[in-house]
């Protein structure tokens, strides 16, 4: 059973409508014992990083999660600000995150602040650094959509995935063992983000 | 119920009307003669063809276009498009847009439009209106839930004729590929329509015309529109159209005959053989016999695999016409019906037959008409449908 | 790299849709529904959807409009309509919709805007702006419609929205609404001069090459259309297009 994680930040349906497509078995729950009893989780979002932090705790799911992703090492995919979470501070509200990642989140510092403004909202290619089966059939030509004002920051050059560029390079996926994160919207990014949410769903 | 097929064609006892000579040959057949007799093809279509071409271009001149040409987005009347600019006519490209079309239709258009360089006009039917008349038919239980378009788009294309003062309207019939549709399998006629509009539907259609008889005859006799088919004169088959119109009009196959249509898609590959045990397959297998283009043995083996049904059309036809499950079930469940339980203009057409002969003779309706009304097929269809019903049950 | 948003704008009255010329003479151009379906196989970038009567009916968008769409659409999507409290946005986008689209009430109590920003986050919540060059007066922000004026001029108006946090404009040209024949370049340059968030040009657009004008001189981050995408031909056919993935590449890579 896959678990998407409903923290109250944004709309989950797309992301539902998504994994349904690819995967019989998953639901959408705050409950600790459906998260506990989860063999994938995911951890999607839109919003403010503070709010995201103080819903999980609010939730009770911090130690849960510790446990399930750090300890068991159950695969997570992180979305957007998901992804966002899973580092150890934010600039957005000044907060800590799960801190499983060694990162921080940062905004957008662009020079060119006319010709790339500030959400980065659109769609924009990855460059793959390294190989992983999460993006097995992904092409470096192909498009996902991205709708962040925020984007992270790792310390340790092993966890990037892919980078992408806006005015600068930044990293859009992270890999940690069996933690994952796009920062682009695979459910709403047609037929690629389907195949990288299938991939996850099935080759992870 | 024993079924059985004709000796010549794949038609079989799922046509309520059927029947055979001594030698076993349907009725159907023996129209498909008569037609071929009517649109000779070879060289001696070609020169009819030809004249009708000039006739056109003569009453077209000084005018912005000469012929109106119906278009769906499907093999035929691309072909059609191809065929008419090719003989120098200068056509008004026509769509009828019910709300249904799919994606591929709508690039086939654009395309053949824009590379032949020939205007287009679109008549959009008030997507509430239509779904309320389409889901009418359907809960009349009958095989004709596509009346609607067909109806509408003779309709419309009468009418932008007489607006636009085009006398020519060209079809995109193709008898030899198609092959003419059984009466019992989709019968249609103003009056059927209202009709059913009137008993099952809540609105009424004012964003599309159905004209009536009066509204018909106008345009026939008096207006004298004429309905050409350039299909049935010359050397037709789908593949080469199909070939052409993918090499040099930007096309794409939407699948089946006619799939170019969302609702029709579902209509033909589910709704008809689940329901009523009706499958259009067999009609063009047995056109494709009579020209020679397929045997009985493929024709049989295309038809004995079921039709294939597109995963998720149902649910999205269902949804897209605002049907529950339980509404949907009720309409697959109830008894069948025909064109006979209610009232249509078929026994006024019935009594008019020895007119609409002469008419025929005349040329001011198509000689197809008379072929397929002018029989009197009214106890072997209530019969048929009857015996159905029982059996299903 | 990244592509700038190429985006069908889509005018809903009642339950269908309909297409204007400087927001008069709406043509009914089909059901909404068939429209998403054919712009998910021709993979649209995004889609907008605007009820222009909600604000006149005292209503919001409908939620039930809002779900179907949600449930066919492949691609992100926005609605505007009537929309003026946080419950109503929290019902829109758990319907599914990504992001509201506030005209009128943005005017009439711009408060609403830095309170939704904060409930939902800037990247939720879209603003705006029709504009409409009026005799002697210039240029200046039109609400309901495009029925009453507000004395407010674009830029400073747009400034003032950014600054309460809306995370992206859409900048309307009126006059130059469903002309076709190019959008206010000048408008959108001096908008996107002036504010940091992405700016959404619309109005206007007839050919690929207005859009790459609007990009590469006006600053526009998104090009939006309705007329183009849903016209074709001389005789404005309905036909609901949208150019291919190399047609988008030739004309608007940076």
């Amino acid at each position: 059973m896959i678990v998407i994680i409903d923290y109250g930040m944004g709309n989950l349906g797309s992301v539902l409508k998504s994994f349904k497509k690819v995967c019989d078995n998953v639901i959408i729950s705050s409950s600790k014992d459906e998260v506990e009893r989860a063999k994938k989780l995911v951890l999607p979002g839109v919003g403010h990083f503070s709010k995201g932090m103080k819903n999980l705790k609010d939730l009770d799911l911090l130690d849960l999660l510790y446990e399930r992703v750090v300890i068991n090492r159950v695969p997570i995919l992180g979305i957007c600000l998901g992804m966002q979470l899973f580092s150890k501070f934010s600039y957005e509200g000044k907060v800590e995150g799960l801190g499983w990642l060694d990162a921080e989140v940062v905004r957008f510092n662009v020079e060119d602040k006319l010709r790339f403004k500030v959400p980065h909202m659109g769609w924009n290619s990855i460059k793959i650094e390294k190989e992983n089966i999460l993006l097995d059939g992904i092409l470096q030509s192909e498009l996902f959509y991205f709708v962040h004002t925020y984007h992270i920051k790792c310390f340790d050059n092993k966890d990037i995935l892919a980078n992408t560029n806006y005015s600068y390079g930044f990293t859009s996926i992270i890999q940690k063992d069996n933690i994952y994160g796009t920062q682009f919207h695979p459910e709403k990014s047609h037929g690629k983000g389907l195949k990288i949410i299938k991939n996850f769903v099935q080759k992870i | 119920m024993e079924n059985k097929i004709c000796s010549k064609c794949i038609l079989d006892s799922t046509v309520p009307e059927i029947f055979f000579d001594e030698g076993g040959v349907c009725n159907y057949c023996k129209i498909n003669d008569e037609i071929m007799k009517e649109y000779p093809d070879g060289k001696d279509g070609d020169g009819l063809l030809s004249e009708t071409v000039k006739k056109i271009k003569k009453h077209g001149k000084g005018k912005k276009y000469d012929c109106l040409i119906g278009i769906s987005g499907g093999t035929d009347s691309t072909y059609t498009l191809h065929l008419m600019k090719k003989m120098g006519l200068r056509p008004l490209a026509v769509h009828f847009d019910n709300g249904w079309n799919s994606e591929i239709a709508v690039q086939n258009i654009k395309n053949a439009t824009n590379i032949l360089k020939i205007d287009l006009y679109t008549w959009v039917a008030d997507w509430e209106e239509f779904k309320d008349l389409q889901v009418a038919f359907l809960k009349s239980s009958t095989p004709d839930a596509e009346v609607p378009t067909d109806y509408a788009i003779i309709s419309v294309l009468l009418k932008v004729a007489a607006n636009e003062n085009i006398k020519y309207i060209i079809e995109g019939q193709a008898s030899r590929a198609e092959g003419t549709t059984p009466l019992g399998w989709t019968y249609h006629d103003g009056l059927y329509l209202r009709t059913v509009q009137k008993k099952y539907g809540k609105l009424k259609a004012k964003s599309f015309p159905i004209l009536s008889i009066f509204r018909l005859i106008y345009y026939f006799f008096v207006r004298r529109v004429k309905l050409v088919r350039p299909l049935e004169y010359i050397d037709y088959s789908k593949e080469m159209a199909k070939n052409l119109n993918k090499r040099e009009l930007g096309w794409k196959d939407p699948g089946g005959h006619h799939h170019e249509s969302i609702f029709t898609k579902f209509f033909q590959s589910f709704y008809l053989p689940t329901k009523f045990s009706i499958d259009k397959r067999k009609r063009e297998c047995s056109a494709k016999m009579r020209s020679g283009l397929m045997n009985r043995e493929e024709a049989l083996k295309e038809v004995s695999t079921p039709y294939p049904v597109e995963e998720g059309i149902v649910d999205y036809v269902i949804t897209k016409l605002g049907l529950s499950t339980k509404e949907f079930d009720e309409i697959m469940k109830a008894p069948n019906k025909s064109f006979l339980s209610y009232p249509t203009y078929f026994p006024l057409i019935q009594s008019l037959r020895w007119p609409i002969k002469i008419a025929c003779k005349l040329n001011i309706f198509p000689h197809i008409f008379y072929l397929k009304y002018g029989v009197n097929h009214t106890k072997s269809i209530k019969n048929y449908w009857e015996e159905f019903n029982k059996n299903k049950s | 790299m990244y592509r700038p948003r190429v985006i069908p704008t889509l005018l809903l009255r009642n339950l269908g849709l309909v297409k204007s010329v400087n927001f008069k003479k709406h043509r009914y151009i089909g059901d909404p529904i068939n429209a998403v379906k054919i712009f998910n196989d021709l993979k649209a970038d995004e889609l907008v959807f605007l009820d222009i009567n909600a604000n006149k009916e005292n209503r919001k968008i409908s939620l039930e409009f809002v779900k179907n769409v949600g449930a066919e659409a492949n691609m992100p999507f926005s609605v505007g309509g009537g929309i003026k409290t946080i419950s109503d946005i929290k019902e829109i986008i758990n319907a599914g919709a990504e992001k509201v689209v506030i005209n009128t009430f943005a005017f009439e109590n711009p408060q609403f805007i830095k309170d939704a920003v904060n409930e939902f986050g800037s990247s939720t919540i879209v603003v705006s702006i029709d504009v409409k060059k009026r005799i002697f007066k210039g240029q200046q922000v039109f609400v309901l419609s495009g029925t009453k004026p507000t004395g407010k001029e674009p830029i400073t108006y747009a400034k003032q929205m950014q600054d309460l946090g809306a995370g992206e404009i859409i900048l309307n040209s009126i006059d130059n609404d469903g002309l076709m024949s190019g959008y206010d370049i000048e408008l959108i340059k001096k908008v996107s001069k002036e504010v940091e968030i992405p700016v959404v040009a619309l109005g206007g657009a007839g050919t690929l090459s207005d859009m790459s004008l609007a990009i590469n001189e006006g600053y526009a981050s998104a090009v939006a259309a309705g007329s183009m995408f849903v016209y074709h031909g001389p005789r404005k056919a309905v036909l609901i297009n949208y150019p291919s993935k190399d047609e988008l590449f030739n004309f608007l890579n940076k």
